[in-house]
Formats: C-alpha cells, structure tokens, sequence
C-alpha cells in the first residue's frame, strides 16, 4: 500500500506558491494582447474587401489547427534567428501564446458581432453614424457582452495552455512542480497540490467572469 | 440659357431641358425630390421608377400591399439601401453617386453620413440599441455625429423624452419598455438629431393595438408643429387625420397620389380602389 507523504512536498510549497505569479502573468498578458488582436482580425475577418478577409481566415485557420506547445518551441527558436533578438524565454511564451489565443478569441467575437440585430446597426447608420463609430460603439460593445461566456472560457483554457511554458525553461507552477518532483521523488503527491493550484486559478477566474457577466447583463 | 442658344436642337430636346429646368425648381422648393427612383434586389424589380416630391412641412402618407416597394423606397431615400439608379435631393442638395475612384466613394460616403444625419428614421422594430439606457439611445447620435458636449445632449434627450411622455423611463433600459413606449423612444432618438424630416417606415406594425394611439399622438403631435415626415403607415384613420398627402403605390410604382380626401374617397384607380376595399371591409 502506497503511502501518501504530503508533508515532504509542504516544505517546497512557498517555492511552488511563487509560480502563481508567473502562471497569472503569462496568461493575463497573453490572452490580454490575444483578445485585442482577436478582436481586429475578428473585425476584418468580415470585412466585404477579400484582400483583408482572406489573410484572417488564414491567420485563424493556420494558428487554430497548430498544438500550442509547438508554437510556444518555434516562437522560442525562431525569434532569435529571424530577428537576430535574444528573446526571454518569457517573452516568447507569451507571444506564442497570444497568438494562438487571438485565433480562438478572434472567432469566438466573430459569432458575436454576426449575432448582432441588423436593425441596430441600421438604426445607426441612420443617425449618420461613420462605419467605424458604428462598430465603436453599437457593434462591438454588444458583441462582446454577447461572447463573455465563450470568452470566459478560451481564457480559462489558456490558463491551463500556460503550463506549456516550463518546456521552454519559464518556472511557472508547472516548472517548480517538476522540480520538486524530481527532488523530492514524490510525483503523487507534488502533482495533487498543483492541480489543485491550478483549480483554484482556474476557478476564480470563471468566477470573476460570471460577476463581470452578471454586471454587464444589467445592461442588456 | 445654354438651350436658347443651341437654336439647332430638336424642340423635344429643348422640351426635356425645360422639364429639368422645372424640376430644378421644384427641388429648391422641395424637402425631398425622388426622381426616376429604380432598385433591383438580385433579379427582383422592386422599384421601378419612383417620383415623389415633398414639401416642407408636408406629411405624406405612403400605403400599398405588402412586396410593393414602400418600404424600400423609405430605405433608399437615406442610402440604407443604395438605389440602382435615380436621384435624391434633399432640401435640395443632391445624393448623387460621386465618381469611382477611391476619393470619390469616400466624398460618397461622407455626404451620405451628413445626409443622414439630417434625416431621422424610426423603423417597425424600433432598432433601440440593447446596450444603453433609454436616454443613452437619445444622446448617442448628437454626441457622436454632433459631437455635442454631453452636458448639451443630456439636456436635449430629458427634453425630447418629456415630450413623448416618458421623462420617469429615462434611466431604465429599453427591454423593459413596451411596445409603445420603446417606438416613443425612437422618435425621440430621431429628434435628437434635429432633422429636416423624418421617415416613419411601419412605425406601428409591430404594436399591440391598444398601444398604437400613444405612437399616433406623438406623430401627430409631430405633424401639427410642422414637421415634414414621409411615413409608410396601413393607419387610414391617422392618414386621414394628420396627412397632408397620401401615396399609393403597388409594384414598384406610384399608382395614385392626392390628398387624404381624394384618395380615399374618390380614388381613381381600379388598384387603389380594390386595396381600399380589402382594408375596409371590417371598417368599423
């Protein structure tokens, strides 16, 4: 009979307590810059002018069907070579990552804007609105109220993607959990505590989400 | 004068100069000239060369069976759908498509905003934006093309809503409005933009019948200080009352027009005799 030693892991707990941080960050910045550049291509993924639609679809379809985590290896190998940069090993996760979560994001925004009444963008146009003030302010604003539940979700999953970052050498949660099991030999026990972690996280954000969404429903 | 000179054209010619001359005229006079108005959806022959001249301070009433082009022609007078040909002035300014090139669509656009912007528009669905108060649906429009100062728009929207009547609604959202209340928004959000006219496309279709009145009120109201409103209605009754002129159209086309008294008690037509009738048969 296996027996459980979770005290051994607890020394090493203020040591994997500090991943939080990297963990939080990676995923805050990337699916932060993720949702802004989701939300241009989601924009001119419907453009009418096919010379601005097209390279979108491409975008959305190459990075989509692409695993993150060999995203995350050749953004770590290429930057350096193609730009002659010597990335941090931070800073190219996060890119990788942001990119990835552009294309979820970007068709996830999509559905909402193309959920949007005809009639309100009419409505708008009629009061002499410009395109863009259209999109600004009736388009948009409801499109993403509309998504916030599709959208809560592709964030929580790439909190979860952000653990792909210890490959590349980043010690998030998941790097210190490697190392802890490596040092202490208690896979079990290391690994438990980390999912948990990463409940917590990932729970709290869906929870954060459901407050923000039942704010906003106010205005719907 | 250029014709007086061209003594060699055929009078027709000098004829057809004259009737532009005319019509030049007319437009001046004019809050709305339609001319020679032709939109084609695909392969379907909505309008098929429409005239339609209003006055300031007219109110002109547009019936005819459903599929025969009232509607779309509301929706080309402000561009929301671009005619296939024709012209449009307003308070005799052209719309007119500008050349091709990129400068010219973008003149193109710009012009149909302005346009716009001087003509209101409430629609049978209302189309009040979900995601704003009521007053932020009155405000939106001259803070954004006006760029009003919000202070000054705020003033103008508590004042527009007083006068439809709902000055308690101004903070509540517009799902929790009925029918009638949220069509009184949305002729206040057109208000707002202190337009020259205003089109009303079915403002009523869509309301339980007990609610219709209060839309009525307001839009007659409307009529009374002298607003110039071209308004696509099945409402006989509110066309007769508050009408300065009746439009009867089927297929694409005018058929008949007058006043409310001689289209619908003398109507000429063998068409607008027989919409009459179905429309009335259960008159009261």
């Amino acid at each position: 009979m296996y027996e459980f030693r979770f005290d051994v892991v607890w020394q090493y707990l203020p040591y994997l307590a500090r991943g939080v941080w990297i963990t939080i960050w990676v995923t805050l910045a990337s699916t932060g810059i993720g949702l802004v550049l989701g939300i241009v291509i989601a924009v001119l993924r419907l453009s009418s002018n096919p010379i601005l639609s097209m390279p979108m679809r491409a975008y959305i379809e190459f990075f989509r069907n692409t695993p993150t985590l060999v995203k995350l290896v050749w953004v770590f190998y290429l930057i350096p070579i193609l730009f002659g940069l010597k990335t941090e090993a931070l800073t190219s996760c996060i890119i990788a990552m942001a990119v990835s979560a552009a294309a979820y994001i970007a068709e996830v925004v999509r559905a909402g804007i193309q959920d949007v009444p005809r009639g309100d963008i009419e409505a708008a146009e009629a009061v002499g609105m410009t395109p863009m003030t259209v999109l600004r302010r009736i388009v948009l604003p409801q499109a993403l109220r509309k998504v916030l539940p599709p959208l809560a979700n592709t964030f929580i999953v790439f909190l979860k993607y952000s653990s792909l970052v210890s490959v590349v050498g980043v010690n998030d949660l998941m790097y210190r959990a490697n190392v802890i099991s490596t040092t202490t030999f208690r896979p079990i026990e290391t690994y438990t505590v980390l999912a948990f972690f990463y409940f917590v996280l990932c729970y709290g954000l869906s929870k954060a989400f459901s407050r923000f969404e039942a704010r906003m429903a106010v205005d719907v | 004068m250029l014709a007086m000179t061209a003594t060699t054209a055929a009078s027709s010619a000098a004829h057809e100069q004259g009737v532009e001359r005319a019509a030049a005229r007319d437009a001046d006079r004019a809050m709305l000239v339609v001319r020679d108005l032709h939109k084609y959806f695909g392969h379907v022959y909505a309008l098929r060369g429409v005239d339609l001249s209003v006055r300031k301070g007219e109110v002109v009433c547009v019936l005819g069976p459903s599929g025969s082009g009232k509607s779309t022609l509301l929706r080309c007078i402000n561009f929301i759908e671009t005619p296939t040909s024709g012209q449009i002035f307003i308070d005799g300014r052209p719309i007119v498509g500008d050349s091709d090139d990129h400068a010219g669509k973008d003149r193109k656009r710009k012009s149909i905003c302005a346009i716009r912007s001087e003509i209101g528009m409430v629609f049978q669905h209302f189309n009040l934006w979900s995601h704003m108060s009521v007053l932020g649906n009155v405000i939106e429009g001259p803070i954004q093309v006006r760029k009003l100062p919000r202070e000054q728009a705020v003033e103008i929207g508590t004042r527009l809503l007083a006068k439809v009547g709902l000055s308690d609604k101004v903070n509540e959202r517009p799902t929790r409005l009925s029918g009638g209340q949220k069509q009184r928004v949305a002729i206040a959000r057109a208000l707002a933009m202190q337009p020259k006219l205003i089109l009303f496309d079915e403002p009523t279709s869509a309301l339980d019948p007990e609610l219709i009145g209060e839309v009525l009120d307001v839009m007659n109201d409307l009529a009374h200080e002298g607003m110039t409103m071209v308004i696509v209605t099945h409402e006989i009754g509110f066309a007769r009352a508050a009408g300065t002129r009746v439009v009867f159209m089927d297929q694409g086309v005018v058929v008949e027009e007058g006043t409310p008294r001689e289209v619908f008690d003398e109507p000429k037509q063998e068409r607008t005799q027989r919409f009459l009738r179905s429309m009335l048969r259960y008159a009261p």
